[in-house]
């Protein structure tokens, strides 16, 4: 029922928008402002109609319906609040409902701030857009039509075939599929709406651009579209940070960026967002290059169309290893894509001929055309990314079926184009602040260029680099950094409201600094006996029982538990254990990995967790995911995960030994019936599918014991049975008693029938907390506690991120002063 | 035609014309592992064959499976890795490396699971080069 009302919801919203948008169109043609009016109200009643059908959606997802098939593909019951709420845009459906949600919300703005002649066609565009993403979550049928996919949509309308749901039409599922366990991260809550809110805002700059070519104003629109279009990309960046982040400390990628089609998706339209820009600023200041403004506007939307054609058709999936879940939306997506960049280039190209050209050029020397150039290499770098991501199509013309573009294609490209783009954002800030000749510049610069002279040599030496490329493209980040930082604080003494475009630039210039050091200086940290094997595979003096060279080193390192083991001549690392949690992830181990300098720095620890994905658990057989964790450092990070345990192994063997995969007989045979385990308090001893924790000591009442004891203790050992979680506390005696003056040891065995075991408590090892346990009839080896790290020093991570937020906060001041500008003009 | 122009036009298609050529050198092929033999850095798609033993060895750090290539034939692929997340539940896997004798030697394998993971972001696609 509540399904039925969500899908007339979206209808409604829908057609009310439809409704919308034609008014907005009368408005516009015809200059009406009562048919604005009426369509303004419309789009209210239509984000009404939107707010109930999420409202909707919300309450089923928190009410575990599972007979609808959003809510079964990515919840289940036992999922915390905080992620329900990022199931509902876990989905594609769900995050197109986010989208169009902003949308709607900031159209509310630009019908109270845009004026007239804008203010209509601002609109009309918008709500094109928003009829498109609505049109995606229709799931209306016409015989073999079908318009979107529902959120709200059953089983069984999803899958009619079903066998279970042939047998019973209103099958529900007792549980559902569950979220995605890499998606349960606080990043990924914020991520998702930070992108969209991108997204949403980075269709107003192209609405104003299509506004200016219908009404043939062509000037004025870059005031009010300055801000808005600032907005959005300081959205995106923010969503691009927040996803590299985690793409970093939650991911076992070890980097921050991949070059995946997805990422460039929301690089390419940051990009295009930054052109456009560049030229808003100077045709404002100058009334010069409004073709490049117009275009680079309607370009940036078009890319946010584009990629999320690319990426949600599934036209990606077949020739490449990269899809989205596919909805049936291709017609759809290719229609709206088609739409927007034939309206948008369609509009352009037929203005053409009218649109305000440049009567005098620009000199070389000049802010306009500096800044033009800058817009120019983000356009080119942008097309470059576009191409790259394209490969799929593209790359038909080289063959029937192409791979992706390797990394080292992105990088060849984009290197020297930031290069380029680093030089011009000083000479461009010199000039555009001040007239200067060839002469007056290059003293002006005289000095800027020397300190960063001084500091890429200083890197240089410091980071030991090689390659001249490598020390011109420090030389580019160190110089961006220096001569914009110059101007910067010539700027904070005259007005600190103008520093937005040297901060970012400052910003930019970090961030190159960073990549570079942060992703050609990564070293794995190893023990020596590693270290030296890997200097012997360099060397080419290790072949393989194939006879062939070894050509990979070995990045991973086994630590035993408790055996401190002296990492790069560096740190003393020791393996303390795991704690078991079932409280987010069930089954999540968190591993405890102790660092201690030895330079005395302050010790600290690393607490990387493995987790069983029991979303896709089969019998038989259980997948783990890792969970790096990461010690921050001004100067590097370390980084960490657990490649695998001695309890994932113990996990995956009595898994295998249930589901009689087990090949090898001789495992069971060299069993030996009684084993002794060393038990320290506090950790987990894990063997033949039970674990054991050796809680406390029980102070034993001598009193009961024969007159001649001198001391009796007693372990509480907590026994847990994996399968069955039943636990039992078991309390085995060690007592020492005198006899003709000799000390014996006095301890009886404690059996668990249940399980044919027995257990004596044999020694205590008083100074370390240890005990020893003698087991009877276990049936598997008890194998000591180790675990296998990847770990890596990732230097200047920090940089990387410091040089991010610079260009965030800078594209905030400048928001922040064309805002100010813009309210004032009222 | 003014001279302005015309520079444009070459920068523009040199421009293009070295983009395309190096786009063209950096993509490749999926392949078989028949095909394989002769290449250097061949992308072999296939999928797991789990009739045979696969597992991370402790002695050698290496990650060694069998995969089915698209030709149906299987081979022992060698990955000096630790077992990548979500390497069950990959529908389809894309190991990038060489050939030597009857073993593969990945240097990364990409790995394609399920679309029901599929999202906003890409997790569901890890590739398990670290760099």
């Amino acid at each position: 029922m509540i399904g039925i009302i969500g899908k007339v919801l979206i209808s409604l919203s829908f057609v009310t928008g439809l409704g919308a948008g034609v008014l907005y169109f009368i408005s516009a043609k015809n200059d009406d402002d009562k048919t604005l009016k009426i369509g303004n109200w419309l789009t209210g009643i239509q984000g009404l109609f939107l707010i109930s059908a999420s409202a909707m959606l919300v309450y089923l997802l928190f009410t575990h319906q599972f007979q609808y098939y959003y809510v079964f593909n990515y919840t289940s019951l036992d999922l915390p609040n905080k992620y329900l709420w990022s199931a509902f845009y876990g989905g594609q459906e769900g995050s197109f409902m986010l989208w169009i949600f902003f949308s709607w919300f900031f159209s509310l703005g630009l019908m109270k701030w845009v004026r007239a002649p804008y203010k209509a066609p601002v609109l009309f565009f918008l709500m094109l857009t928003q009829v498109f993403l609505l049109s995606m979550i229709l799931g209306w049928h016409f015989g073999d039509i079908s318009i979107g996919a529902s959120p709200f949509r059953t089983i069984a309308e999803e899958m009619p075939n079903a066998p279970f749901i042939q047998a019973n039409p209103n099958f529900v599922p007792a549980d559902g599929s569950g979220l995605n366990d890499l998606l349960k991260s606080p990043w990924m809550m914020i991520h998702p709406p930070i992108l969209f809110v991108g997204f949403a805002m980075m269709t107003i700059p192209y609405c104003f651009a299509m506004a200016a070519l219908w009404k043939r104003k062509y000037n004025e629109w870059v005031n009010p579209a300055l801000p808005w279009t600032l907005g959005a990309n300081v959205a995106l960046l923010t969503a691009i940070f927040l996803g590299g982040y985690w793409a970093y400390v939650t991911l076992s990628f070890g980097g921050f960026w991949a070059w995946d089609p997805v990422e460039n998706a929301s690089l390419v339209p940051w990009l295009f967002g930054t052109a456009g820009i560049h030229t808003m600023i100077i045709q404002r200041k100058s009334s010069i290059a409004q073709k490049s403004s117009l275009i680079l506007a309607i370009l940036a939307y078009v890319a946010i169309v584009y990629e999320t054609f690319l990426t949600r058709s599934g036209i990606l999936s077949d020739s490449s290893v990269h899809s989205f879940v596919d909805l049936g939306l291709y017609g759809q997506l290719l229609i709206f894509m088609i739409v927007i960049t034939g309206l948008g280039l369609g509009m352009f190209f037929w203005r053409y001929k009218e649109l305000p050209t440049q009567q005098k050029e620009s000199k070389f020397l000049s802010r306009e055309f500096m800044t033009f150039t800058g817009a120019v290499l983000l356009l080119i770098l942008g097309l470059v990314i576009i191409f790259g991501t394209s490969s799929p199509i593209i790359g038909l013309l080289f063959n029937e079926r192409p791979t992706p573009p390797e990394m080292s294609f992105y990088n060849t490209w984009s290197m020297p184009l930031v290069i380029i783009m680093a030089l011009f954002t000083v000479v461009g800030q010199f000039l555009f602040w001040k007239r200067h000749s060839a002469k007056s510049l290059v003293s002006a610069l005289t000095y800027p260029i020397i300190i960063a002279l001084t500091a890429t040599v200083a890197s240089v030496v410091f980071g030991d680099v090689r390659d001249p490329y490598y020390m011109f493209y420090l030389f580019a980040g160190w110089f961006a950094v220096i001569g914009n930082g110059w101007i910067m604080i010539r700027l904070i003494l005259d007005n600190p409201l103008l520093i937005g475009g040297t901060v970012t630039h400052i910003g930019f210039g970090t961030l190159l600094i960073g990549i570079l050091a942060s992703s050609a200086f990564n070293t794995p940290l190893l023990d020596k006996k590693t270290a030296d094997y890997n200097k012997q595979v360099k060397a080419g003096l290790i072949t393989d029982e194939q006879g062939f060279k070894v050509t990979d080193p070995i990045t991973m390192l086994n630590l035993d538990l408790d055996e401190p083991t002296l990492i790069n001549n560096q740190y003393i690392v020791t393996y303390q254990g795991y704690e078991l949690d079932d409280r987010v992830r069930p089954g999540q181990q968190t591993y405890k990995i102790l660092f201690e300098p030895i330079n005395g720095d302050k010790p600290f620890y690393l607490n990387a967790e493995v987790y069983p994905m029991l979303a896709t658990a089969t019998e038989g057989n259980l997948q783990w995911s890792v969970d790096p964790d990461v010690h921050t450092g001004l100067f590097r990070d370390i980084y960490l995960y657990v490649a695998g345990s001695s309890y994932v192994t113990q996990r995956n063997n009595s898994m295998e030994r249930k589901a009689g995969k087990q090949k090898s007989a001789a495992d069971g045979a060299d069993v030996p019936p009684t084993q002794t385990i060393k038990f320290s308090k506090g950790s987990i001893v894990s063997v033949d599918g039970f674990e054991m924790n050796f809680l406390d000591y029980a102070m034993e009442d001598t009193t009961n014991l024969p007159p001649n004891t001198t001391i009796g203790v007693r372990a509480q050992i907590e026994f847990k049975h994996i399968a069955s979680g039943e636990r039992f506390l078991l309390e085995p005696l060690f007592a020492l008693y005198n006899e003709e003056g000799k000390t014996f040891v006095f301890s009886p065995p404690v059996e668990l029938d249940k399980y044919g075991l027995s257990f004596s408590f044999s020694k205590v090892y008083p100074e370390t907390n240890e005990i020893d346990v003698e087991i009877t009839g276990l049936t598997e080896e008890y194998q000591s506690e180790w675990v296998l790290i990847v770990a890596e020093h990732k230097p200047f991570i920090s940089v990387v991120w410091l040089g991010t937020f610079l260009i965030m906060i800078g594209f905030s001041i400048s928001i922040f002063r064309h805002w100010n500008r813009e309210r004032k003009v009222k | 035609m003014k001279p302005k122009l015309i520079i444009a036009i070459v920068a523009i298609i040199g421009f293009t014309s070295l983009l395309m050529y190096n786009f063209g050198e950096s993509i490749s092929t999926y392949t078989t592992f028949e095909d394989a033999k002769t290449m250097t850095n061949a992308h072999v798609a296939g999928t797991l064959d789990d009739t045979q033993d696969y597992g991370f060895s402790m002695e050698t750090k290496q990650f060694s499976f069998y995969m089915k290539d698209e030709a149906g034939k299987a081979h022992r692929v060698i990955f000096p890795k630790p077992k990548p997340n979500n390497f069950e539940e990959a529908d389809r896997l894309v190991v990038i490396g060489e050939m030597r004798g009857d073993v593969f030697y990945a240097r990364d394998m990409l790995m394609k699971c399920p679309s029901k993971y599929n999202t906003v972001d890409p997790s569901q696609f890890t590739s398990v080069e670290n760099s």
